[in-house]
C-alpha cells in the first residue's frame, strides 16, 4: 500500500500542486488577518477541475506554508498572522529587535517541520487502526461518539462554556435545515428546493472566515501592520548542533500539539502556549524566556504545525474534525468524493495514503521555499486591506457560487459573513459553531437511528462495552471540567 | 474594546446583547413554526420524529441564549461604537445582496465588480486608479471561470 501510495505521487502535476500550495500559502499567512482557515475556504473552488491527489495536497501544501507564513509577521512586526503564532511573536520579536530575525525565521521554519513530521507519522500510526474499530460502530456509539466531541468542544475548546455551547447549537439548528435524514420530510426549507440540500459546509465556511473578515475590516477600518520598522535581517544560520540541543523541546511540544490536536475543538493556540510554558519551565535559563530565547520560537512552532496532523487522525478516521482548518479540509475530501470516516480507508486507501505521505514529503519543499520567499513575503505584509479585502468579497464570491453552480450558495456565504461578523464581535467562537454544523446533522441520524433500532428504549446508549466506555469519558470529561472550573481562583 | 454598566446599573447593549438577541429570536422563531415548518407523517414508528430534535435543539438554544443574556445584563459589552462603522458594514452587506440580487440579469463579472468597489470604498480607498483592480480581479475570476474551470457563471 505504501509502495503504491508514493507511485501515485511520481506526478508532475502533484509536484506542482505541493509547490504552488506551499508558495501560496508562504505569502497568504504573512498576511495578518488572513489565515489557513480563509485561504483553504478560498482556493477549495480552484481545486474543483483537479484530481483528487493533487487537489488535495495543493490545499494541505497552503495550510504548511501558511503556518511558517503567520510566524513571519509575527517575529518579524510583532503581528501574529495567525492567533497561534502569537507564543512565537514574544521571542521571536525579541531576537528580530536584536538583529537575529533571520535566525528566528530558521528556528520557526525547522521546528514547524519537525511538528509536522511528527504530527504525519503518528497520523499515519493511528488513523487507520482507529478507522478499522469504528468499523465496527452502530448508530448507538456513533451517536455517543459524537456527542463526546461536542462536549470536549464546549469543556475544553477554551473561553466561555456558555459561548461554546451557544455556538454548538447554533451550528446543530443550522443543520436542521434540509430534508430529515430518517423520513425526508422537508425541515424549515419555506417551499424552496434550494433549501433542500440544507447550508453546504464551503459557502459556509467561506462567509464564516472570509467575508466577516470583510466586514469586520470595514467596521474597524484599521490598518493591519502600519508603519512598523521592519528590523533588518542579517545573514544568519541555523547549525544542526543547535537543533539538537532542544531535541526534547522539539519532541515535547509536538507531542503535545499531536495530542492537543487529536481532541476537538480545542485548535493550535492552546498548546503552542502550553509548548511554550514546558519549554520555559524545563530550561536552564528560564529568564532568557520572553528576551529572544531560540528555544521559545521552536516549541510553539513545533506544537502548532503538529496539531493539524493530530486533528486528522479523528478527522479521516471517524468524520469528526479537530478544529476549523480540518473542518475546511474535511470539506475538501467530501467535494472530492473521498468522505471521512471509518470507510475512508477501506474504500480510498490509496489515495489517503498518498495524502499522508505527500504530507510528509511535503517538508521538503517547505523548508526550501521557506527560506527562499521569507524575504519576499515582508513586503507582503504591507498590503492594506482597502487593496486586498475587495478581491476576497469577489472570491468569496465566486468560491460560494461554484460548490453547486447556485445563487442560493452565495446567499449562504453571505448570510453566514453577518453572523461571523456579529459573532466575532460579540467574541463567540466559530469553532464550535463549525463543528456543530457539521455533525449536528449525523449525530441526530445516529440517535434516531439508534432508538429506531431500540423501540425507543435508551438503554441502548450503554448496551456495548463501546457505548459504556463513550459514556464513561463523557462523565470523565464533565468531572475534569467541573474540577477546574471549582478550583480556578474567583476575583 | 468593551463597555460596563456604570457602576452597579444594567450594563449599555453592545455586540454580544445583539447577538444574543437575534439568536433568541431566531430560535423563538423556530419553535413557533415549528410545526408548520415540518410536517410528521406517522407509521406507526416508536421513537423520536423529524420535529424532536430540532424542537430539542430549539430549546437547548433558547435557554442557553437567554442565560446568556440575563448573565450580560451586568457584564461588560463589546459596544456598537460610532453609527458610521456600522453603516459601513450595512453599506458593504446591501451592495453584496444588490450584486446578488442583479446578477441573473447583469452577469457575474458586472455584480461582483460593484461589490468589490463598494468593499474597497468603504476600506476608505479614494484613489480611481487603485478603484479598477476589483475591476481587474473580476475579470481575471470571471475568465479563469469560465474558460478554466468551466464553471457556468451568470
Amino acid at each position: 500500500m505504501l509502495v503504491d501510495a508514493f507511485l501515485e505521487l511520481l506526478n508532475l502535476w502533484v509536484l506542482i500542486a505541493a509547490l504552488v500550495g506551499i508558495v501560496s500559502g508562504i505569502i497568504i499567512g504573512a498576511i495578518p488577518g488572513l489565515g489557513p482557515t480563509m485561504a483553504i475556504a478560498l482556493l477549495i473552488p480552484v481545486t474543483f477541475s483537479m484530481q483528487p491527489i493533487p487537489a488535495i495536497i495543493l490545499l494541505l501544501g497552503v495550510y504548511q506554508g501558511a503556518i511558517f507564513g503567520g510566524s513571519i509577521s509575527a517575529v518579524l512586526l510583532n503581528v501574529p498572522g495567525t492567533p497561534s503564532s502569537a507564543a512565537t511573536a514574544i521571542d521571536g520579536f525579541a531576537m528580530a529587535r536584536r538583529g537575529e530575525g533571520g535566525r528566528a525565521l530558521r528556528f520557526a521554519l525547522y521546528a514547524s517541520v519537525v511538528g509536522n513530521i511528527f504530527s504525519c507519522l503518528v497520523l499515519m500510526a493511528l488513523a487507520e487502526p482507529l478507522a478499522r474499530f469504528a468499523l465496527d460502530f452502530g448508530p448507538a456509539e456513533m451517536a455517543m461518539l459524537m456527542l463526546f466531541a461536542l462536549l470536549v468542544i464546549v469543556l475544553f475548546g477554551g473561553g466561555s462554556k456558555l459561548d461554546a455551547l451557544i455556538m454548538v447549537l447554533v451550528g446543530a439548528c443550522a443543520g436542521i435545515v434540509g430534508l430529515d435524514p430518517i423520513s425526508g420530510t422537508p425541515r424549515f426549507t419555506f417551499g424552496s428546493f434550494a433549501f433542500e440540500n440544507g447550508f453546504q459546509l464551503i459557502p459556509v465556511l467561506i462567509g464564516l472566515f472570509a467575508m466577516s473578515e470583510v466586514l469586520l475590516q470595514a467596521f474597524d477600518r484599521e490598518t493591519l501592520v502600519g508603519d512598523v520598522e521592519v528590523p533588518p535581517l542579517k545573514s544568519s544560520v541555523v547549525r544542526f548542533v543547535e537543533l539538537w540541543r532542544m531535541r526534547m523541546t522539539l519532541f515535547l511540544s509536538s507531542l503535545i500539539g499531536t495530542f492537543v490536536g487529536i481532541l476537538p475543538g480545542i485548535g493550535s493556540t492552546v498548546p503552542a502556549f502550553m509548548s511554550y510554558s514546558l519549554a520555559r519551565s524545563r530550561s536552564a535559563d528560564p529568564d532568557a524566556f520572553g528576551r529572544g530565547a531560540p528555544e521559545g520560537v521552536a516549541a510553539p512552532e513545533a506544537a502548532n504545525n503538529a496539531v493539524t496532523g493530530g486533528a486528522l487522525v479523528p478527522t479521516l478516521a471517524l468524520g469528526i474534525p479537530g478544529d476549523a482548518v480540518t473542518a475546511v479540509i474535511l470539506g475538501a475530501f467530501m467535494l472530492h468524493g473521498l468522505a471521512p470516516g471509518p470507510f475512508l480507508f477501506r474504500d480510498h486507501g490509496l489515495e489517503v495514503y498518498a495524502i499522508f505521505e505527500a504530507l510528509l514529503l511535503s517538508s521538503i519543499p517547505t523548508v526550501i521555499l521557506g527560506l527562499l520567499f521569507f524575504r519576499v513575503a515582508i513586503h507582503v505584509t504591507r498590503i492594506q486591506p482597502r487593496h486586498l479585502l475587495p478581491a476576497i468579497t469577489i472570491l468569496a464570491i465566486f468560491g460560494a457560487f461554484s460548490v453547486n453552480n447556485s445563487l442560493f450558495d452565495v446567499w449562504v456565504m453571505l448570510g453566514a459573513g453577518v453572523l461571523g461578523f456579529l459573532s466575532r464581535r460579540a467574541n463567540f467562537p466559530l469553532p464550535p459553531l463549525l463543528i456543530g454544523l457539521i455533525l449536528g446533522a449525523p449525530f441526530e441520524q445516529s440517535l434516531r437511528q439508534a432508538l429506531l433500532t431500540s423501540g425507543g428504549g435508551y438503554g441502548i446508549f450503554v448496551g456495548s462495552p463501546i457505548t459504556i466506555g463513550l459514556v464513561a469519558l463523557t462523565v470523565l470529561s464533565l468531572a475534569i471540567s467541573l474540577f477546574f472550573s471549582l478550583r480556578k481562583p474567583r476575583i | 474594546m468593551s463597555t460596563n454598566g456604570h457602576g452597579s446599573g444594567v450594563a449599555r447593549p453592545g455586540f454580544r446583547t445583539l447577538t444574543a438577541g437575534l439568536l433568541l429570536a431566531a430560535a423563538a422563531w423556530g419553535l413557533y413554526s415549528l410545526d408548520s415548518q415540518i410536517q410528521v407523517f406517522g407509521f406507526g414508528a416508536s421513537g423520536p420524529d423529524a420535529r424532536s430534535f430540532p424542537r430539542l435543539a430549539l430549546w437547548l438554544l433558547a435557554a442557553v441564549v437567554a442565560l446568556r443574556l440575563v448573565l450580560s445584563l451586568r457584564a461588560e459589552d463589546f459596544p456598537l461604537g460610532n453609527p458610521v462603522r456600522l453603516g459601513r458594514v450595512l453599506t458593504v452587506t446591501a451592495s453584496s445582496a444588490a450584486a446578488l440580487w442583479a446578477m441573473p440579469q447583469v452577469g457575474f463579472f458586472f455584480g461582483a465588480a460593484g461589490a468589490g468597489i463598494v468593499v474597497a470604498l468603504m476600506l476608505g480607498e479614494r484613489r480611481p486608479l487603485l478603484l479598477v483592480l476589483p475591476l481587474i480581479v473580476a475579470v481575471v475570476v470571471t475568465f479563469g471561470g469560465r474558460h478554466g474551470l468551466s464553471i457556468p457563471l451568470p
